[in-house]
């Protein structure tokens, strides 16, 4: 188990230097290359002496391969990522700053998304073709057709503006945990990503269910005497987890792209909002943590899911220590 | 009449047995595999009715300016009626913040939305069927190098991707469908990947391989035929996720470039004005938009359901 984690660390490192690799030549396809953050920032007619200055306190005027390298060993051996371009701060201070936030609102929701799509799956795959089913399938099918922002903006309209209940922005400047101790505060925002997550996964839960219900051993159980609830809870929900752990660990990326958009609509100050920010102003060193970050959570969610895919299911435990 | 079921065991249909489809000594006619599949499909009628609709809105995306003739392009500058118009005889669905007509502009949108959404949404599944196809069925080393580097694009975070991206390469039409196109496909070519190993290990293939045919023809003639299903099955759903992604730009601000418009960069700048009780500017837009990805996404249903071979008639 150990050298497997150690393994998966290993190839993570490999995915991260090809992530950064690719975010980091990005810049260089931009109008005016490398040089476009000096124009954003310093207009789109300044002076060539100041852009060339711009550059020179950046690094611009080194070649690529140095500054990729000199780029790699301040993150791996100093943990530094840099200075923003616009904001006076740098990226680490920023990110600090903000992720919490996002990480307890993407957490909640996902906490939210599996304690309500796993038995909503088992529910639906065992009363097949009910009309509770129907139900289910038809708004999962629906909700996964509204955009994500679009949701956002109906709750918005809704609980904030028509029956104003509901603050239309959490509250700012508060401790990142603030979502448990003011939880109407956060209400929106969490119910809409949870929503999208749940839209999105909740096809998979009943297939996956679905399958299992179908197997042999199912009905072995059934034959030998299990009842209905021991044979759902003992062999149908014990052999559906794997599959579902696995998505889970797949699902992180939308999970923060999602937890992106709500960020944007409800501008709650996280890692969303600064992203789009930092697009938008072309300050690259932003960009550029922040997708490291994601990557790794990303990444850490998937070895987790594969751990936890050992966990449950003995024989993925073996075969995943000698690989 | 006799009846028989198909469809998958969630969706199984009654099917009104044929008698012209035997012949008069009682044998069966063999029918056309793309006859039986049609007909399956065609036994569903939420998926016909899918495709009707999705007709219809394309149809009249493209011939908008023949059926209801509005100007587009010139945002009415005068402070006036022109703009946040209610519905009215002359625009039946009101105008926008900026006086163009809504029922045109909902179609006029249409037309970028859906361009973009199919011409991304073929990109993903071309890339992801080669890249799967030849991962799977070469094997061993490259398959490894090959998955391992898929994976490093499934950790990427992809919609902070497309934003840097789109930031970089601008948000030109081309660029988009490229962008779009060139980020979504890393699930499609998994489980292109999975039916490939799938299919090398079946008799036919390694019966063809003990024939001496090349690995190419081996492609071309068993693999693929055989994971056509999958294939288009996930094309459809790369479709509507296409123009997902595309309106979730759109109210990123990251859309197409005005003067043109897609249904993300409307719904978006329409939901700003509901507060001011300008309903036509999103409700009907929102019901067409949500209605065309429900309905590529059951017509990709139903399609998986024409393509379960074991569903056929024998």
């Amino acid at each position: 188990m150990f050298t497997y984690i150690i393994r998966r660390l290993g190839q993570a490192l490999l995915v991260l230097v090809i992530v950064m690799f690719v975010t980091f030549s990005l810049p260089y396809f931009q109008n005016h290359g490398i040089y476009g953050p000096a124009f954003a920032i310093l207009g789109t007619h300044a002076n060539p002496t100041n852009v060339a200055h711009f550059g020179a306190q950046y690094g611009f005027n080194h070649p690529f391969f140095v500054r990729f390298w000199n780029y790699l060993v301040q993150v791996f051996f100093h943990f530094n990522l840099g200075h923003s371009y616009k904001q006076n701060n740098s990226v680490w201070g920023i990110i600090a700053l903000y992720v919490p936030r996002t990480i307890w609102l993407a957490l909640t929701s996902l906490v939210l998304t599996i304690i309500i799509a796993i038995p909503l799956g088992m529910v639906q795959a065992t009363r097949r073709n009910t009309v509770f089913d129907y139900a289910a399938t038809g708004t999962a099918f629906v909700l996964y057709a509204v955009p994500t922002f679009l949701l956002c903006l109906l709750a918005l309209e809704a609980f904030s503006f028509r029956w104003p209940h509901l603050p239309a922005s959490p509250p700012g400047g508060v401790a990142p945990w603030a979502i448990f101790t003011d939880p109407l505060g956060f209400l929106l925002p969490v119910a809409c990503l949870t929503l999208a997550t749940i839209a999105g996964l909740s096809r998979f839960m009943r297939g996956t269910v679905l399958e299992v219900m179908v197997q042999d051993y199912i009905r072995s159980a059934r034959a030998k005497g299990c009842s209905s609830r021991r044979t759902l809870f003992r062999h149908a929900f014990r052999n559906a987890l794997g599959p579902i752990i696995t998505i889970l660990g797949l699902s992180i990326p939308a999970l923060l792209g999602g937890a992106l958009i709500v960020e944007s609509v409800f501008n709650y100050g996280g890692l969303g909002v600064q992203t789009v920010a930092a697009a938008s102003s072309l300050d690259i060193p932003i960009i550029l943590g922040i997708t490291l970050l994601v990557s790794i959570l990303t990444l850490l969610g998937n070895l987790m899911a594969d751990i936890a895919l050992g966990l449950v299911n003995p024989r993925i435990r073996i075969e995943g220590a000698s690989r | 009449m006799t009846t028989f079921k198909v469809g998958a065991p969630d969706t199984m249909v009654d099917v009104p047995f044929d008698p012209a489809m035997s012949s008069k000594d009682g044998h069966d006619v063999i029918v056309p595999m793309w006859k039986q599949r049609l007909k399956i499909f065609a036994h569903n009628k939420l998926a016909v009715a899918s495709v009707i609709y999705l007709v219809l809105i394309t149809g009249a995306s493209f011939l908008v300016p023949w059926l209801h003739p509005t100007n587009q392009t010139n945002q009415a500058l005068t402070f006036g009626s022109a703009w946040n118009a209610p519905p009215s005889l002359t625009h039946p669905l009101g105008t926008d913040s900026s006086g163009f007509d809504e029922l045109g502009r909902i179609f006029y949108g249409g037309e970028y939305s859906l361009t973009l959404g199919f011409l991304a949404g073929f990109i993903t599944i071309v890339i992801g069927t080669l890249y799967g196809m030849i991962a799977g069925f070469v094997g061993g080393f490259t398959d490894t190098v090959m998955m391992r580097t898929l994976d490093a694009f499934l950790s990427i975070p992809y919609l902070f991707l497309l934003i840097s991206l789109i930031t970089v390469f601008g948000r030109t039409t081309l660029f988009l469908i490229l962008v779009i196109g060139f980020t979504l496909w890393w699930g499609n070519a998994r489980i292109i990947r999975g039916d490939a190993l799938l299919i090398r290990n079946l008799e036919y293939a390694q019966a063809a391989t003990s024939m001496g045919a090349s690995k190419w023809h081996i492609i071309r003639r068993h693999v693929f035929p055989n994971s056509i299903s999958n294939i288009v099955t996930v094309a459809t759903f790369s479709v509507a996720d296409a123009i997902l992604f595309l309106s979730a730009l759109g109210f990123l601000g990251l859309g197409i470039q005005a003067p043109q418009t897609d249904w993300g960069t409307m719904l978006q700048a329409g939901a700003g004005q509901l507060a001011n009780g300008f309903w036509w500017e999103v409700y009907p837009l929102a019901i067409v938009f949500i209605l065309v990805v429900v309905s590529i996404n059951y017509i990709g249903d139903a399609l998986r359901d024409a393509f379960e071979v074991r569903l056929l008639e024998r």
